[in-house]
């Protein structure tokens, strides 16, 4: 794999306020990277960093081997696409309408705004009003643009914040279906199974400085304190610690119990979280 | 340059399409008209009133609507996706506009056909009209930038608006002020001067200046916005 962004001590600061002290970190090519943290961790302050939005206060950002300053503004913009919470429709235009302003800025056949109304599955709304569509369809329309010239690097920021379930698992399932085809993905997020299930490594940012960096499960298996809970059928859970007899012990409860359900106890992401940072997810 | 042409036209024809449902600017684009049809009426129509018209379109359509229509952009955090697009701020600001630029023009067309005004010099009245109305639009785009929302931008307007839009009406009271003469600095008030000169008879040297004072005032305008885009390109 390749590196496709560099991070180097990154910092940002705005007047006195310092919205990033200190973030290291690299994304490879083709990887799903979650930035996860509580609301003001400086989640949306680094994305606007890596999309050249703000210039950082200290520290070097590489995309693509070269440094973010010296890419060439159209060519860095027509290889990325940024989804943010306060991404925009324009509410009197159709979602087609919508689209095909996108397209012909990025250069491409109209025929694509198809494809994307299929990734999101909205395939069947392209004639409505914006302003008519739900929160979650809007959502699934901003993600539709945001991958119209297929970006080679996609930076969501909050994608799903305030979608329903249902809305929710057509972008999951949109972004895995980008993935497949080789986009690389930078995804921040609050939300623990969003970023489980979507991503292949997630770093913690807190009070502006990365904590912890590593895929779900080496985190899971570095927190866990490896115990065993058995669920019997009238309902009552048996927990066995860690011990060096703990497989014995199992398999006797196995052989007293009526059992229904046995389950590791390895931490959320969350709790890891509120272990490393001693605060919650919010 | 036939991609950035396609990208300008591209924001030229959503605007259209979105300003065709938009109660706000229709009818600001025919008050100036309807005005112009109460005023054909009159016996005598002065070119001091001729141009109260056109100025008035020149707030009410290239000013107010060019402003609103990026305020609104602003509001509805469309315009950060055309700054992240791969569209230049010329092609986003160009084709946001050229469709203000078409409007004012049937405007003032419709407006002085209806009073019957016809210039001495109609080359002289055109390039000046011209000018103006692009030192209007840049004013429009620098206030819906400066602001956050519609409503913000249609109240921060009105000073501006009644400034350059009225200024001729004001022009009397002004005269008993020492700092008087600087009204005569305004682009408004240097087209007022033209189109009098014109009416007696004029050639275009003479009135270089004055397009020259209306330039100028274009000039500080684009500079200005250009940076406030700039700047609201970068979110520091």
């Amino acid at each position: 794999m390749s590196t496709i962004i560099d991070v180097q001590n990154i910092q940002k600061t705005f007047g006195r306020v310092d919205a990033l002290k200190e973030a290291t970190f690299g994304v490879e090519k083709g990887e799903t990277f979650g930035l996860l943290g509580p609301s003001g961790a400086g989640k949306t302050t680094l994305i606007q960093l890596l999309t050249n939005q703000l210039k950082p206060t200290a520290g070097k950002i590489e995309i693509w081997g070269q440094s973010i300053k010296e890419l060439n503004k159209k060519i860095f913009r027509q290889s990325f696409g940024v989804l943010s919470d306060n991404s925009g429709l324009y509410t009197r235009l159709s979602v087609y309408d919508n689209l095909k302003l996108f397209c012909d800025l990025y250069g491409i056949p109209h025929k694509r705004i198809h494809e994307v109304l299929e990734i999101v599955q909205l395939g069947k709304e392209k004639n409505k009003i914006a302003s008519k569509l739900s929160r979650g369809m809007k959502q699934r329309v901003l993600l539709a643009r945001t991958i119209l010239h297929k970006p080679t690097l996609l930076f969501l920021d909050e994608p799903t914040s305030a979608l329903d379930p249902v809305n929710t698992s057509h972008v999951h399932e949109g972004l895995k279906e980008l993935t497949k085809q080789g986009t690389t993905i930078f995804l921040t997020t609050h939300d623990m199974t969003e970023a489980e299930t979507m991503c292949d490594r997630v770093a913690f940012l807190h009070e502006g400085c990365i904590q912890l960096l590593d895929t779900p499960t080496h985190l899971k298996h570095q927190f866990t304190n490896r115990s065993v809970s058995l669920t019997c059928t009238d309902g009552r859970v048996i927990t066995h610690e860690y011990a060096e007899n703990q497989a014995r012990k199992i398999y006797e409860t196995m052989q007293q119990e009526d059992i229904i359900a046995i389950h590791s106890n390895e931490p959320s992401l969350g709790d890891i979280f509120v272990q490393v940072t001693g605060r919650k997810l919010v | 340059m036939k991609t950035s042409i396609n990208r300008m036209q591209a924001i030229f024809i959503k605007d259209f399409k979105d300003v065709m449902k938009n109660m706000f600017i229709s009818s600001s684009l025919l008050m100036p008209i309807i005005l112009a049809f109460m005023y054909s009426r009159l016996d005598d129509v002065s070119i001091d009133l001729i141009y109260l018209i056109v100025n008035l379109s020149f707030v009410a359509v290239a000013f107010l609507i060019q402003c609103s229509m990026i305020a609104e952009e602003k509001e509805k955090n469309t315009l950060r996706s055309l700054m992240l697009s791969p569209a230049s701020v010329f092609e986003i600001l160009a084709g946001k506009s050229a469709l203000t630029f078409l409007m004012t023009g049937v405007t003032i067309v419709v407006s002085i056909k209806l009073m019957d005004y016809v210039p001495g010099n109609s080359l002289i009245v055109i390039v000046a009209i011209l000018i103006s109305t692009l030192f209007y639009i840049i004013l429009g785009t620098l206030f819906g930038l400066i602001t956050k929302s519609v409503m913000e931008a249609s109240v921060m307007s009105m000073p501006f608006m009644v400034i350059f839009g009225f200024a001729s009406l004001f022009e009397n009271i002004a005269a008993s002020y020492k700092v008087s003469y600087l009204i005569d600095y305004l682009p408004n008030m240097q087209l007022i001067e033209i189109a009098r000169m014109d009416e007696v008879g004029t050639t275009f040297l003479e009135v270089i200046p004055n397009l020259l004072i209306i330039l100028a005032w274009i000039a500080a305008a684009a500079v200005v916005t250009v940076s406030v885009f700039k700047k609201k390109e970068m979110n520091d």
